[in-house]
């Protein structure tokens, strides 16, 4: 079933924007003038990925930095962890104390990043509609 | 993770950062596609693309520089040679890149006070 869900007006070239359709969270994307629309959660640890960056057709999750093909929904890369030690000038790590970083990074580590799903989009006039 | 997209995707994004700095993919496609999948089977063990023909130091502030496209690291180094240490980037002006060498850093320091 088709649905609007927004106008062209509302996505500019290289823009995202989240939207509520059948309780459903779906990102539209504008790909140099082509829009497509994803799962607005991320298929690693569903953060927000309208927080993320889009370029061309790749779009980076915020929190981990997953990257996805929009026009296929497929996952890139695994998720980037965020550097949590520090270095000494001689070049050796030194551990923040209670161990907290190293303990999520081997939780997060059994996440499987999963490919987002794709919605088919058709632009009529000045409307974007996705078909869910 | 299918390593051909990842490969279009660093092909893609590197392409952004490599251009600015006058640089382009180099002409022998075989040898890119070859260098590129390094990157990605880099990426999938440390989280990052590191250059796939410079040693890990396992020296954090070091290894940063040598993140694909490391260009801005050595940027001296490699506009001497006219191309990067793995030659997967040469200069833009470049069409045969079979003729440019891979020179050691200090080799061109010493071939410069020498001339």
């Amino acid at each position: 079933m088709l649905v609007e869900v927004a106008k062209t007006i509302e996505l500019g070239p290289g823009g995202v924007k989240a939207v509520n359709v059948n309780e459903k969270e779906i990102l539209l994307c504008n790909c140099d003038g082509n829009v497509y629309a994803v799962d607005r959660r991320c298929g690693h640890m569903n953060a927000p990925l309208d927080f993320g960056t889009l370029e061309g057709r790749y779009l980076t999750c915020p929190m981990h930095s997953v990257q996805f093909d929009v026009t296929t929904g497929e996952a890139l890369n695994l998720p980037l962890y965020h550097y949590s030690g520090e270095e000494t000038e001689d070049g050796r790590e030194t551990k923040i104390i209670d161990n907290y970083p190293e303990h999520m990074g081997a939780l997060f580590s059994h996440i499987k990043v999963c490919n987002i799903q794709t919605y088919p989009v058709r632009v009529e006039g000045d409307s974007i509609k996705i078909d869910i | 993770m299918n390593i051909e997209s990842r490969k279009k995707a660093l092909r893609y994004m590197f392409q952004k950062v490599i251009e600015p700095l006058g640089y382009k993919f180099s002409p022998d496609e075989e040898l890119v596609n070859f260098l590129l999948e390094q990157e990605v089977l880099l990426e999938q063990k440390h989280g990052i693309p590191y250059c796939p023909c410079q040693g890990l130091t396992k020296k954090r502030s070091e290894d940063m520089k040598i993140v694909c496209p490391c260009i801005p690291f050595h940027r001296k180094h490699f506009d001497m040679m006219k191309r990067c240490w793995c030659g997967l980037y040469v200069h833009k002006d470049v069409t045969n890149p079979d003729e440019l060498k891979q020179i050691p850093l200090y080799k061109l320091k010493r071939a410069k006070n020498v001339s």
